[in-house]
């Protein structure tokens, strides 16, 4: 396996308290991998720093050999790093059509004129993004919307059209920030077997997520934050049972986890 | 079937000057246009883009003093008057923009009116140039290959022509991919930048475009007045363009023509009663922003809308 995106020594500190102090870990080829950490370990400012949502203090992201700290989100973006947002960011008044149409529109070849004046090459790019938007729609289930503006969906099915736009673009990476919150339980599995059917097909994730479950059922590997440093990572099982984890999650260690239970019994 | 519509619309407007012989019904006609034009231009950037401009009065002003300028005291002709208000107007909405749209809207709002007020104190003080309040009277009827567009109806061809080719372009802008992506900035701007989308050039573009158009605009209407003065940048035209967009609809092509065309027409119809006709006319504002707040496109656009979900329930 090789390292996509490779992330060394990133900081970033907010009116002297270190949110990200000093992060550092890979994201495979073909990999899910899963970030994971309790409120406040620093989870959102690292994708904010990756993706060019806020500028780094220190430290390098490496994405398919090529730095891209410090570049602007669009560069970023250019470059195939797509993301999600936490908090789902659709284009509300807009029929899902061209959500994702708009995701793809600056991966093609079409120049300002060709778009003013409809010209072939403009049909031509338009038209591949109208088959690839239909396949996706089609993934993720929302197929009867297509045509229906996004405000109408609920907000699980709005973070399902964000996932598709992310993926409009054959990008090399997507970087989802908690993709099921405020998901419908029942819809989640329905999530997982989309996720694991693009990475199927090649496609890398990097997946911030509360939904421990989630994270345990998908990820490959999985990297915990704490206070703004990287406190453990490995298989999902092997931090399942890590001491430090369970403290740094439950405030306890294991053997306080266990004296607790007899006592509750 | 639509385009049908449309383009029989557009030419029984060409045909008014063969129905009506009336100066007064024309001048009302070229007015219609030319505000109809600058309202639509002021839609692009506040309608599509989400940026509300006040700057659309101070690039008015500018392309009516170019235009005039550029005949009376350089002594060019009215057409090459109007292409230096509309590279005047691009230029200057590129050097006020850059600065300020990396600010933020709200930065853009006041600095866009402080813009407007600037010109008007330019118009006003600098005497030299623009012969300050008592303005430059009786400017020339413009003519082309010997012909001279001296009367009112020959006056309203260059102003129904100019409203054709600026709804034209804006009307194949607006429903182009530029376009669309314009209303995803407006939506939001964050998502467009996760989409590789730079949304500085679309905002500059869509600003520059709408000057250039107004400018243009203000430029025929001052040959229509015959005259310009600093009562040229009156807030009453500001105004009167930003009605017009909130009441068809904000980032709807079509309301905003409708509701142009419409407006301009209003106050006229009203005059049966001249002593409550603006009282009147401030009603019917009112109940129409209480009834459909998101003006006429938005109200249509909500029916829609509720047609939909109950069709996908």
């Amino acid at each position: 396996m090789t390292a996509l995106l490779e992330i060394r020594d990133l900081r970033k500190s907010f009116a002297g308290v270190h949110a990200v102090d000093g992060v550092s870990f890979t994201v495979e080829q073909g990999s899910i991998t899963g970030l994971i950490g309790p409120n406040g370990s620093g989870k959102s400012t690292t994708i904010d720093c990756i993706a060019g949502f806020q500028k780094a203090d220190g430290g390098r992201v490496v994405l398919a050999g090529t730095d891209i700290a410090g570049r602007s989100a669009h560069q970023i973006a250019r470059a195939g790093l797509m993301r999600t947002f936490q908090t789902v960011r659709v284009y509300e008044n807009l029929p899902l059509r061209d959500n994702l149409a708009i995701a793809a529109q600056q991966f093609d070849d079409a120049t300002w004129s060709d778009e003013l004046f409809r010209t072939r090459r403009y049909r031509r790019a338009a038209a591949a993004a109208e088959t690839r938007a239909r396949e996706l729609i089609e993934l993720v289930g929302l197929a009867r919307y297509y045509d229906a503006d996004a405000g109408i969906l609920s907000y699980g099915q709005k973070k399902l059209l964000a996932l598709a736009a992310a993926l409009m673009p054959r990008p090399r990476i997507v970087v989802l920030d908690e993709p099921v919150a405020g998901v419908n339980p029942t819809r989640i599995r329905d999530v997982e077997d989309v996720l694991r059917k693009l990475n199927a097909g090649g496609e890398t994730f990097l997946i911030v997520e509360h939904n421990v479950e989630f994270i345990t059922n998908l990820c490959h590997h999985v990297i915990v934050l704490d206070q703004g440093r990287k406190l453990a990572e490995g298989t999902a099982a092997a931090i399942h049972t890590d001491p430090r984890v369970l403290e740094a999650y439950l405030g306890m260690t294991p053997e306080m986890a266990e004296a607790e239970m007899r006592g509750a019994a | 079937m639509k385009a049908v519509a449309i383009v029989v619309a557009a030419l029984a407007f060409g045909l008014l000057p063969y129905l009506t012989s009336s100066n007064y019904i024309l001048g009302v006609a070229v007015s219609a246009a030319i505000y109809t034009v600058a309202a639509a231009a002021l839609n692009l950037i506040y309608g599509y883009t989400g940026l509300l401009s006040f700057a659309q009065l101070g690039f008015w002003g500018i392309g009516g003093y170019a235009t005039a300028l550029t005949v009376v005291t350089f002594g060019g002709t009215f057409w090459l008057g109007l292409l230096w208000a509309g590279l005047l107007n691009a230029a200057l909405a590129l050097i006020v923009g850059y600065p300020t749209l990396r600010v933020g809207r709200h930065a853009f709002v006041i600095v866009t009116l402080t813009f407007a007020l600037l010109v008007t104190l330019v118009a006003r003080d600098w005497v030299d140039l623009t012969r300050g309040p008592l303005g430059i009277p009786g400017l020339p009827a413009p003519s082309l290959f010997g012909f001279e567009f001296k009367t009112t109806s020959h006056f309203y061809w260059i102003a129904w022509i100019y409203a054709l080719l600026a709804l034209g372009f804006l009307y194949a802008l607006g429903t182009s991919r530029i376009g669309r992506t314009l209303v995803a900035i407006k939506q939001n701007e964050p998502l467009v930048r996760a989409q590789g989308i730079a949304p500085m050039p679309y905002k500059l573009a869509a600003f520059a475009i709408s000057a250039a158009i107004t400018g243009i605009a203000g430029g025929i209407f001052a040959f229509h007045l015959k005259v310009i003065d600093p009562l040229f940048l009156d807030f009453y035209y500001m105004q009167t363009f930003l009605i017009m967009v909130i009441i068809g609809g904000a980032g709807s092509f079509w309301g905003v023509v409708i509701a142009g065309i419409a407006l301009s027409a209003l106050p006229e119809v009203l005059r049966f009663s001249s002593d409550f006709r603006m009282i009147i006319y401030g009603v019917v504002l009112l109940v129409i922003m209480l009834v459909m707040p998101g003006g006429f496109a938005g109200w249509i656009r909500q029916r829609r809308l509720a047609r939909m979900r109950a069709a996908l329930r």
